[in-house]
């Protein structure tokens, strides 16, 4: 790489050179996916206690999700991971019409993975499969009828019975409300970090095709790229303990 | 500047990429197999080391300067304390008071839609006496 260290466009006055400026750059995203990583956490925090505390819930309520659609977003998610690494590796050696490609089909990429989760929950919404008190959701695989007779006492102690008088029979479920609030927030979070990740993305083609972002500058594309590795990072872990329990 | 950044070479990411796509087939597999309580911990395990690999390869880690991989470390130790120290108190709750052990046990929003049994889920016609009985603990 060739700096032109006397004092080119894209230095700040207040950094000693160039790569002090990058570096610096670099330690500020970090410390931001620290941020990103205990504010997720928090969420992780919540999901751990309630598994830990209703097990049976997550196993029911899981049946809902389809896993198909979790499995396609996790594989956009990596391809979309490649492509944006690769832009950078395009911009390191100054190819920047391939990396404008990259980038674009990671935007692509990112707008697939909110498309299917628009289809997903588009059909939770439509099924009253919501959080807390908007659920409504009563099918099969989360309503349960009570064969043995002395699990009766301990559903009554949980309050997760009811009484059918159609069929005559009592029935409980494993609050999958919970689920769902736990589900809705992370995910929403998660996929709010893509949305956000998609304006990134646009605002580097738009540098990139400026000429704004080089092989000696490339900066803006090395920090994006950090936090869209952290999103698909996220959704590695979202994907097994929402779509593959059970 | 005295060194030039580090250009990974195409076929590293190629190979990362490749893992990646790999262990995900792994995983959804592995979820298909029933290991009983071992089946969260190899999920974990599997998303753990895809975690590392983007963290490595693709986020530049391994080539950073080391004070970048130390703060991200550190995040995952505080995540940790924060997971461990939470857990020691909703996960043994019921040995000091038994009263609160159980955590939801307000009936929910969507149940009231059903107005079908009493307050202690007991049917409310017929079958209600026959259940009077067994009911003192609630």
């Amino acid at each position: 790489m060739s700096h032109d260290k006397s004092s080119p466009d894209h230095l700040y006055h207040h950094f000693y050179d160039v790569d002090q400026q990058y570096e610096t750059s670099k330690l500020g995203m970090w410390a931001f996916i620290l941020t990103e990583v205990l504010t997720f956490g928090g969420l992780f925090v919540a999901y751990t206690i309630y598994r830990a505390w209703h097990p049976d819930m997550f196993f029911n309520a899981n049946l809902l999700l389809d896993v198909n659609k979790g499995l396609i977003n996790t594989i956009v998610l990596i391809a979309s991971s490649l492509t944006m690494a690769l832009a950078i590796w395009a911009i390191q050696l100054n190819k920047r019409k391939l990396s404008l490609l990259m980038l674009f089909i990671t935007f692509l990429c990112a707008l697939g993975f909110l498309g299917i989760k628009y289809v997903e929950y588009e059909h939770k919404f439509h099924l009253g499969q919501l959080p807390g008190e908007y659920y409504s959701y009563m099918g099969p695989e989360v309503v349960q009828q009570i064969h043995d007779q002395e699990k009766i006492d301990s559903y009554i102690a949980s309050n997760n019975i009811f009484f059918d008088k159609e069929t005559n029979r009592l029935y409980t479920m494993n609050n999958p409300h919970i689920f769902f609030s736990i589900y809705f927030i992370m995910t929403g979070l998660h996929g709010l970090h893509v949305a956000i990740g998609m304006g990134l993305i646009a605002w580097l083609m738009v540098l990139t095709a400026r000429g704004r972002l080089h092989a000696g500058y490339y900066t803006h594309m090395e920090a994006v790229g950090i936090f869209w590795h952290l999103v698909d990072l996220i959704w590695i872990f979202l994907f097994p303990l929402f779509y593959l329990i059970g | 500047m005295s060194e030039e950044h580090h250009i990974t070479p195409l076929k590293t990411y190629l190979l990362v990429a490749g893992t990646l796509f790999f262990l995900t087939a792994v995983t959804v597999w592995a979820s298909y197999i029933d290991l009983g309580s071992f089946n969260i911990v190899l999920a974990l395990l599997i998303a753990g080391t895809k975690a590392g690999i983007v963290a490595t390869f693709f986020m530049h880690l391994l080539w950073d300067d080391k004070k970048n991989a130390t703060i991200f470390v550190g995040s995952l130790m505080f995540l940790a304390i924060f997971i461990g120290i939470t857990m020691t108190d909703t996960e043994f709750r019921g040995a000091v008071n038994p009263e609160i052990k159980d955590p939801i046990n307000k009936r929910a929003a969507f149940y009231n839609s059903l107005p079908l049994t009493d307050d202690h889920g007991y049917p409310l016609d017929k079958e209600k006496n026959h259940h009077e009985g067994d009911k003192d603990h609630h």
